[in-house]
């Protein structure tokens, strides 16, 4: 009983979301906020019971664990974020989260770009690493400003700009059919979940 | 005012709705088509087929598992969560030993949303046993138990969703860190993969595979080409492909043809899925999705090559009135 009535809810939630194809109305927005107050309601008792319970409440009240009151504190400054006066407290936990980002610093560096430069160095055995050589290079001296894209260099320039324009194709075909995917997986909800007429 | 002028102006809310009839009609009406698998797909699919015990092994013994990340929400739902179906229906179909933890709050629903799909065709598999979900983690601890995991899993993770400690589980025997959890899969609609990338294989060598919307699928084909990324399930393209390589092999009923082989690929009897009564509805999702995929994209093709031939009839005109 409750899965038909929750498979309702959502074919009722899913024509509203769709119904703005038509134009923008009243239901849309009832389905758009209405998303947005249940994300936000789901997520703040999972946290609660997710990160304070485990992490604050229990080594500090039942374990006694004291040093925990310190980060603690540190975490409460963010909500001082809010107050004219005292918002520059929040910058601290901001800087304890910098700091965590900068110790990603080496390795993003080596898988992003030395590993990638790495397979870009490759010798050029076949048909293929032909053309990623090609496309590489060309694509690089594109980017290079500091001298006008004119005469031979223009013309090599702009085989990299084609190779980036079969890119972007590449993204757009791609794209149209994640977009296409999304609504195939809400049609497939409906005519199978709701309606029953495929099993 | 000719046809061509006309369909320049058409309403796009038109298109829209022959969009939508052209994509209800197959999935009303199915009907049989050919997948083709491609490499990425391929590589995944033989990496994670080759963690499963052998005949004279106890699964719960066997010291190589599978991780399954969940970064995403219900809007990518349509595109990845036949793939994460068909991935754990391979696991539990070959007792390959699976993990599952997701950093984002509303994934949490998803992940089990999942499993429990996919545990009703297989009673026998048991939590604990043969799988375990550690349940939604914050993502503020993403980055400590990324690298934590490359140490001690159970210490990293501590407690599993149902809230017993991952430690005393028996499908933790044998598996200590990325050694043996050796493959880590992340599901997203982002570059999430990424964050494995970077600390789980560049600091411990762990295999990453990805399954991402295919928006994002052009964006990972580098780190595929330099083998940064072990394999990878493109969209609802590659959440087909994984379906029918399991159908051909995983749930093979020949327990001599559950090894990979192309000859056995090529078989077109594998193309009859959609209409075969026999493999169930979630099982096949992806394939009955591509074929409204392949009646959209034909549309689209159409509409675009009307509107080009429309655009340039309509200025050849305006150029002869000049």
């Amino acid at each position: 009983m409750f899965e038909i009535i929750s498979n309702w809810v959502a074919a009722f939630l899913t024509l509203c979301i769709f119904s703005f194809l038509y134009k923008d109305n009243p239901f849309y927005k009832f389905a758009e906020y209405l998303f947005v107050g249940v994300t936000a309601g789901y997520t703040i008792p999972l946290t609660w019971e997710q990160a304070f319970i485990p992490y604050v409440y229990r080594p500090l009240f039942l374990q006694h664990n004291f040093i925990l009151i310190i980060p603690a504190i540190i975490g409460i400054f963010y909500i001082f974020t809010f107050s004219r006066k005292l918002n520059w407290l929040s910058r601290y936990p901001i800087a304890f989260g910098m700091g965590t980002v900068g110790m990603g610093v080496p390795l993003s560096m080596h898988a992003s770009v030395l590993v990638q430069m790495h397979g870009a160095m490759i010798p050029i055995e076949n048909i293929n690493t032909l053309l990623v050589f090609i496309g590489t290079v060309t694509i690089l001296l594109y980017f290079y400003f500091s001298k006008a894209h004119t005469g031979t260099y223009g013309k090599v320039v702009k085989i990299g700009i084609w190779y980036m324009m079969i890119g972007f194709g590449a993204s757009f075909g791609y794209t149209v059919m994640a977009r296409i995917s999304l609504l195939i997986g809400r049609i497939q909800f409906l005519v199978a979940d709701v309606l029953h007429i495929i099993k | 005012m000719n046809i061509f002028e006309r369909l320049q102006k058409l309403d796009r809310r038109w298109i829209f709705l022959v969009v939508a009839i052209a994509i209800i009609l197959p999935l009303i009406f199915p009907f049989n088509s050919k997948t083709y698998t491609t490499e990425p797909t391929e590589k995944l699919y033989r990496l994670i087929d080759s963690y499963a015990p052998g005949p004279n092994e106890k699964p719960v013994e066997k010291d190589r598992a599978v991780l399954l990340c969940f970064t995403h929400d219900a809007s990518t739902m349509p595109e990845l969560f036949p793939m994460e179906i068909a991935i754990l229906r391979h696991c539990f179909e070959r007792k390959i030993k699976v993990f599952t933890i997701t950093f984002i709050a509303s994934a949490a629903p998803i992940m089990d949303y999942a499993i429990n799909t996919v545990k009703e065709e297989f009673p026998e598999v048991k939590s604990g046993e043969n799988y375990v979900n550690f349940g939604f983690k914050l993502g503020a601890l993403q980055l400590p138990i990324i690298l934590g995991m490359g140490e001690d899993i159970a210490e990293a993770v501590d407690i599993d969703a149902e809230g017993r400690k991952v430690s005393s589980l028996p499908i933790m025997k044998n598996i200590k860190n990325y050694n043996e959890m050796n493959l880590v899969m992340d599901f997203s609609g982002s570059s999430a993969g990424g964050a494995w990338i970077t600390y789980a294989r560049s600091k411990y060598g762990a295999n990453v595979g990805v399954g991402v919307t295919a928006v994002m699928a052009a964006d990972e084909y580098p780190y595929i080409q330099t083998g940064q990324i072990t394999g990878m399930l493109a969209g609802l393209k590659g959440a087909a492909e994984y379906e029918k390589l399991v159908d051909v092999f995983a749930a093979n009923p020949d327990p001599n043809k559950k090894e990979f082989s192309r000859e056995l690929l090529k078989d077109p009897k594998w193309d009859n899925a959609i209409t075969d009564k026999g493999i169930a509805y979630k099982f096949k999702q992806a394939r009955i999705g591509m074929n409204a995929q392949s009646v959209a994209h034909i549309m689209i093709i159409v509409f675009i090559l009307i509107g080009n031939i429309g655009y340039f009839i309509t200025k050849y005109k305006q150029k002869q009135q000049q």
